[in-house]
């Protein structure tokens, strides 16, 4: 570990001393609440330094949610970690899920379905091979699969993660919750996984056949 | 659709090649980020419940991009 590394870690656990959660349930809190603010705050400018689309407005609006969130879930706090990297993990989700949402695009569920029916004829087996067969033939049978192996659904939740959509909007779009969506993708891709080991495609050229 | 580009097809596949039978989660990863994140971040070792989180990680872009964010705090210091 590199000697600033350790220097972090060492201040992170001395300032793990005190029971974090057992302070913020007091009834004199205020003093310990506006030391976490200044924590978490401090956490999302090192975080978020060198975004453009975020000023010291948004760091104060992000924290402050975080905190309420915190505090709505400081009974889940296992202590599996230092309190703070926890509380920071939480902080990161409330601006980044804000964040994403400003990237929502203008899309109707029956746009999002219907890039899912027309996504494997949007894939061109032959142009991104670049002449290599086994990248050819791997996204000839993978085109195979969407087209015959998936749901619509399946295929609009895997095309929208292509596209680099926020999951929250996936989520919305299709009415359901983010489990229940995750596990929709999750089968997406193991039913695409199944189809190609079983074209006898190994995981090995899956993941590395697009690296070179 | 737009035509599907050559970045997007590598994507997918990297996907599909990462994707495990049994997977956690963004919720349940959400559980264990911070000690994940520590545990990396000092050399430690996985236990399973963590390698869980990386095969997650693996496959979910949202998660990676706040565990790169949560470990730039932690190294930041903070
Ligand atoms: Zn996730």
């Amino acid at each position: 570990m590199a000697v600033w590394a350790l220097a972090a870690s060492i201040r992170r656990i001395v300032t793990e001393e005190r029971d974090w959660p057992q302070a913020l349930r007091a009834a004199d809190n205020a003093p310990v609440v506006e030391e976490l603010r200044v924590v978490l705050l401090n956490g999302l400018r090192a975080a978020l330094s060198g975004r453009g689309d975020v000023g010291e407005a948004h760091l104060e609006d992000f924290t402050q949610d975080a905190l309420v969130r915190i505090f709505a879930k400081l009974d889940e706090f296992q202590g599996r970690s230092k309190f703070t990297t926890w509380a920071h993990s939480i902080a990161i989700n409330v601006a980044l899920t804000e964040l994403r949402r400003k990237r929502w695009r203008d899309v109707s569920l029956d746009q999002f379905l219907e890039d899912g029916r027309h996504f494997a004829e949007a894939v061109d087996e032959s142009a991104p091979a670049d002449g290599e067969e086994e990248r050819e033939h791997l996204v000839r049978k993978l085109k195979r699969a969407i087209a015959e192996k998936l749901s619509v659904k399946q295929r609009a939740i895997i095309a929208a993660a292509l596209e680099g959509q926020p999951f929250d909007q996936t989520v919305a779009l299709l009415g359901t919750n983010r489990n229940a969506a995750y596990k929709l993708l999750h089968d997406a891709r193991r039913t695409l996984k199944d189809a190609l080991t079983a074209e006898g495609i190994s995981e090995e050229t899956i993941r590395t056949s697009f690296a070179s | 659709m737009k035509p599907v580009t050559k970045e997007q097809l590598a994507g997918l596949a990297s996907l599909v090649g990462a994707t495990r039978e049994q997977e956690i989660n963004c919720s349940e990863c959400a559980v264990f980020a911070a000690e994940f994140a520590e545990r990396q971040l000092a050399g430690l070792p996985l236990d399973e419940t963590l390698a869980k989180v990386e095969d997650h990680l693996a496959v979910c872009p949202e998660c990676r991009e706040e565990m790169l964010l949560l470990r730039r705090v932690l190294e930041s210091g903070n």
